[in-house]
């Protein structure tokens, strides 16, 4: 029989409510089958920790005196765009230091950034704010410079608009005979390693993957805090190829979060170096998701044989937008070491923390479990495959 | 067995053929890891010496009696457990594997016996959690 959120919130309130993790729910789908597994269990909590460029912070800092209209800001060194109200930041995760060689000297180290900012105020650091103004009449003074630390700040909000892909390419360099180096790792030439980002059977997009209980206003584990759903991601693209299963064979569906930052923790907040790429975020998600019916205990069933994804070359194919998919290998394969590429042997190295997925969804099931989140009944739900949602690429038009 | 060491050859020793003499008269493998010549004709070289226990002594004793500054422990990645996240960038780009994923766990593990200092990993790792561990070369076999 179908369940609803508000039974199974009653549920957990008074503390009745059955939880596993996406990796337990593996085991009794298998056991039980599908039918027995939605009856017996309400939640099955998801997790993942990857770097997630689209992130960032939005921050007010409060009002100095005399007031200011601070169009202009940095923390640590980073750009943070001022052009909205005064003293609202929003401090973006791959923002680079102002002085940063970048990749002049390549490859660039990128030691720090804006997601290193943002790993640093949830750590409760005192960071070096500056800020510059025109001045106006109403706020005249025109620069500043301050130590500043997330408990001074009125707000401290992260607020990301593409998080939480639900799956992603795996990474290879096919075409060059040179090492390259790429959002998706260091790929050595002559396909002899390859990335992938994902946490497969974990993974929260991955264990709903038509969107059935997942919208706006879904309560999510955020940083190691408590965040929201607010929308579909950026590029959220629910028409990609699907497996018997429903699971996108690709890159798919994406989330819009946000979270009180003063709630996080750095442990699932840390900022991210990639060598000759640039600075991003790392962030730990979790996604509870109530098990409705008999599909969404299938759903949430699936495991890493069954999940596969795209191998893309990163040195012409991905670049120039030409080629297709070199082949499609499953997670269980990708997280064994190596996977076998039409008769090749590539080692595989993962950007995504399987582990830190892992102790997410355990962390969010003990909150369920004692009572202390309940489920957000989504005011919608996200787009599925009917609402013809499609990626575009960007057509250039003489100006 | 193997003993990865480091060698500092001064100035009057960069001519003589050490390296040699190790493999023809002491009988043990020789794999070349790093090796460099300062602009004052110094030499270094990082080391791993293959073969039987004995013979790995008699090596060793010969490389001290030459004059040759060699350091037991040597040039190692520094790991930094808490730093770490265990995504496993690193793993594939460390060919020793003395940075691997625990099987049972998933967790990245450091096992420093099988490092070999080749310093590929510090640009793989997003979190800066291995870096090259500062080692001093003053005074003979300070290992």
């Amino acid at each position: 029989m179908a369940k609803t959120f508000e039974e199974i919130n009653e549920k957990i309130k008074s503390r009745k409510a059955v939880v596993v993790t996406a990796e337990e729910m593996i085991g009794i789908v298998k056991e039980r089958g599908a039918k027995k597994a939605s009856e017996d269990v309400d939640v099955v909590t998801t997790g993942t920790f990857a770097p997630m460029c689209s992130s960032g912070a939005i921050l007010n800092t409060g009002h100095s005196v005399p007031r200011m209209k601070m169009t202009h800001a940095w923390f640590n060194n980073v750009f943070a765009y001022g052009g909205i109200a005064a003293v609202d930041f929003y401090l973006g995760a791959t923002e680079c230091t102002k002085d940063d060689p970048l990749n002049k000297a390549f490859p660039g180290k990128f030691k720090y950034g804006g997601g290193h900012v943002i790993e640093d105020l949830v750590s409760g650091k005192d960071v070096i704010m500056e800020a510059a103004a025109y001045g106006t009449d109403c706020y005249p003074r025109k620069e500043l410079r301050t130590l500043i630390n997330i408990k001074d700040l009125n707000t401290a909000q992260l607020l990301n608009p593409r998080n939480c892909y639900q799956n992603y390419n795996v990474s290879v360099n096919k075409h060059t005979n040179k090492t390259i180096y790429t959002y998706m790792g260091i790929l050595r030439p002559n396909m002899a390693n390859a990335g992938y980002c994902s946490a497969g059977q974990l993974s929260p997009l991955l264990n709903d993957p038509h969107y059935r209980t997942i919208g706006i206003g879904t309560r999510i584990f955020l940083g190691g805090g408590t965040g929201y759903v607010y929308m579909h991601g950026t590029q959220h693209s629910p028409n990609t190829t699907r497996g018997a299963n429903g699971v996108p064979r690709g890159g798919a569906g994406t989330i819009a979060v946000t979270g009180d930052m003063k709630g996080m923790s750095p442990e699932f907040v840390r900022g991210v170096s990639m060598t000759g790429y640039g600075v991003s975020l790392a962030l730990g998600i979790g996604i509870p998701i109530p098990i409705l019916d008999e599909d969404m205990a299938r759903f949430t069933g699936v495991s890493d044989e069954e999940i596969f994804a795209p191998v893309v070359d990163y040195s012409h194919d991905y670049p120039n937008f030409e080629g297709s998919p070199l082949g499609w290998v499953s997670y269980k394969e990708l997280r064994s070491g190596s996977i076998n590429l039409n008769g090749k042997k590539i080692e595989t190295f993962s950007l995504s923390s399987y582990p830190k997925a892992r102790k997410i969804a355990e962390i969010l099931k003990k909150r369920i479990d004692e009572g202390s989140f309940l489920l957000g009944k989504p005011v919608e739900l996200l787009p599925g495959e009917e609402a013809g949602l499609t990626f575009n690429r960007l057509k250039l038009r003489p100006v | 067995m193997h003993k990865n060491i480091f060698l500092h050859f001064s100035r009057d020793l960069v001519n003589k053929p050490i390296i040699s003499t190790l493999i023809r008269k002491y009988e043990v493998e020789v794999n070349i890891l790093q090796a460099t010549i300062t602009p004052n004709e110094e030499g270094t070289m990082f080391v791993q010496l293959r073969g039987e226990e004995e013979k790995l002594q008699n090596a060793l004793g010969y490389l001290v009696s030459s004059g040759v500054d060699v350091m037991v422990k040597p040039r190692r990645i520094k790991y930094h457990e808490n730093i770490c996240v265990s995504c496993g960038a690193c793993v594939a780009h460390c060919l020793p594997k003395a940075l691997f994923v625990d099987e049972d766990t998933g967790e990245v593990k450091y096992d420093e016996e099988l490092c070999i200092a080749c310093e590929l990993c510090i640009p793989a790792c997003p979190y800066h959690a291995v870096e090259m561990a500062v080692t001093t070369m003053g005074g003979s076999n300070n290992g």
